[in-house]
């Protein structure tokens, strides 16, 4: 994934979906890795520079694994917050820059790590179960 | 899951095989094995392409004959608006309404308070709306089947507040038989549909619950008996003995394609109708491009109800029509407007239960398996030849290597891989000289 590039954004989030849906996970997890990958991916095309997306699928569940090379964040418990949002104007107004990605993603993963490093880049795992009793 | 049903029969006496439902089919949900159509119903969204485009008239849409209707004490008729569109000039409405009850029907049902009662809900519901936008109007059942079936992440976008024709199905059966001391079973409400997406919207919500409609029969069903009737009684001029049906524009416009537009006029609104058009939209909504529009209505059909496949009359005479009937009267009108004023406070109009999204089923065994058979399916592709021709049964050389994966097809049925095939096509479609 490349900084600024909103044409190709959304991609990945549409294509795993669409593989998961052919292995016939439960929709509802399709849902959280789906909302995952897409506002990781946004984080990424907005504030970052490059980024890849991985994801590990085992038995028992998949990770969602973001890395870019970026500004990084400096004040991460202030960047979890709902509503705090560094998003320029053009971004809000395409509709984006609420604040409530990097919350949303939380919300939706059975288990969440995000690390950074200011001037390096951005890290960020989420994992969902696959069981669905997170 | 109940096995689910779909708007369509194929007769197989009729059907040659010759492909043409299968190319045209937006979700791939056709193949053609010795040489008949078959449906995926897990695939299937009722979009009617199939119908459509049978050259041999094989496929058939599931609704009701008049003779259904028999088994009813009271039936109430509730026509979808397009239906007055769809006659000469000369033949009113309230010609169309007599005609209608000729036809058996013991009332008619003018639903233009359902209307502005469900408008009021659906905005209501996305002023409150905190969630990823756009919300996207449930009022055709295609749209609804293809988030469910292509585009899950989407279904919590759906407006849940139930469509006019339910709301209007609900207080038939409460008005009728409270007024004639019947059972709620006895009053039939049959929905005048002008495609069979509907009908099967009936048979089968979406949601799972169970329609407040009984049924439904076909604008095509009901039109020569209608035009039948106004001939006779022409000269009688119905309009006097009969208020008239309909009151204002409101009602008309809500199958115009326009309707819902015009109600929310206060919200940012996008318009797509043919689902080509549509799944181009959703995909981008998908990738969240569209995320600054708050309200998203989609019609299958070109230019919405008016083109539905049970229709008679050519959608744009229609529409001149509808727009000269919507041009003579009020946009609204008091007795109507007082009625959704004493109703609104006292009814629910959520849907019953949430729509989920509808999963295709198929593949068995483990996740490790799963993982294989798609595997065996992407290695299966590469070796073939990619020319979507179709000849194998299934649409695209995409579809043959998951049905192989998946056990619903060999390799075999390629004629890149075997030339017996080719042959056995030969000898099955090749007209042999007498
Ligand atoms: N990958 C990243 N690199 C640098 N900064 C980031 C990154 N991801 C998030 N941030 C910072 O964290 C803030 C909060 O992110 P979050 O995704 O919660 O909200 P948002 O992107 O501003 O708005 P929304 O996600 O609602 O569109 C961002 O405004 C940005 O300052
Ligand atoms: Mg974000």
């Amino acid at each position: 994934m490349r900084g600024r590039d909103f044409e190709n954004a959304g991609e990945t989030s549409a294509e795993v979906t669409a593989i998961l849906k052919d292995l016939e996970i439960d929709p509802d997890i399709i849902l959280r890795v789906g909302v995952v990958t897409f506002e990781a991916e946004m984080n990424v095309v907005m504030y970052a520079d490059k980024g890849t997306v991985t994801f590990i699928l085992t038995d028992d569940e998949i990770a969602v694994e973001v890395a870019d090379e970026g500004p990084g964040i400096p004040d991460i418990d202030l960047a979890m917050q709902p509503g705090y949002s560094t998003a320029s104007d053009e971004m809000r107004e395409m509709g984006f820059g609420y604040g409530l990605g990097l919350p949303n993603i939380k919300k939706n993963s059975d288990a969440f790590v995000l690390a950074s490093e200011v001037g390096k880049g951005t890290k960020l795992h989420s994992s969902i179960r696959l069981d669905g009793n997170g | 899951m109940a096995e689910l049903t779909h708007g369509f029969k194929i007769d197989e006496d009729k059907c040659r095989g010759c492909l043409s439902c299968m190319r045209a089919c937006p979700t791939h949900a056709i193949r053609v094995r010795a040489t008949k159509a078959r449906y995926k119903p897990d695939h299937c969204i009722d979009c009617g392409v199939c119908l459509t485009t049978c050259p041999s008239g094989a496929i058939g849409a599931t609704t009701w004959s008049v003779d259904d209707l028999n088994r009813f004490k009271f039936k109430v008729a509730v026509p979808c608006p397009v239906l007055f569109g769809q006659f000469p000039a000369g033949i009113t409405p309230s010609m169309v309404v007599e005609g209608l009850l000729a036809l058996g029907f013991d009332a008619v049902w003018d639903f233009s308070v359902d209307i502005g009662l469900v408008a009021r809900a659906i905005n209501e519901y996305v002023e409150r709306w905190k969630g990823a936008t756009p919300l996207i109007s449930i009022s055709c059942p295609v749209v609804v089947r293809l988030v469910q079936v292509s585009y899950p992440r989407m279904v919590d976008q759906l407006i849940p507040v139930q469509l006019p024709r339910e709301i209007a199905g609900r207080e038939v059966k409460r008005k009728f038989s409270a007024q004639l001391g019947l059972s709620k079973d006895d009053v039939a409400a049959i929905y005048i549909t002008p495609c069979q997406a509907k009908a099967i919207s009936i048979l089968q919500p979406a949601e799972g619950a169970v329609s407040h409609l009984d049924g439904t029969l076909g604008i095509t069903d009901v039109y020569n008996a209608i035009l039948a009737h106004a001939s006779l009684q022409r000269a009688e001029a119905s309009e006097t003995r009969r208020p008239p049906i309909i009151r204002n524009s409101t009602f008309l416009r809500w199958h115009m394609s326009e309707g819902l537009g015009h109600v929310l006029a206060g919200h940012r609104y996008l318009l797509v109708t043919g689902l080509s058009n549509i799944i181009q939209v959703f995909d981008d909504i998908e990738k969240g491009k569209l995320r600054k529009v708050d309200f998203l209505d989609a019609y299958n059909c070109w230019s919405g109800c008016t083109a539905g496949n049970l229709t008679i009359a050519n959608l744009y005479v229609t529409q001149s029509k509808m727009h000269s009937l919507v041009s003579k009267l009020p946009e609204m009108d008091g007795e109507t407007e007082a009625e959704i004023e004493r109703r609104y406070p006292t009814e629910d109009f959520s849907l019953e239960r949430p729509i989920r999204p509808r999963p295709i089923r198929g593949r068995t065994g483990s996740l490790k398996e799963r993982v294989q058979m798609i595997q065996q399916g992407e290695a299966m592709l590469a070796t073939l030849p990619g020319l979507n021709c179709g000849l194998c049964g299934a649409p695209t050389c995409k579809e043959l290597a998951r049905d192989i994966s998946m056990g619903d097809a060999t390799a075999q049925d390629c004629i890149f891989v075997s030339k017996d095939r080719l042959q056995g096509l030969e000898r099955a479609y090749l007209p042999r000289p007498e």
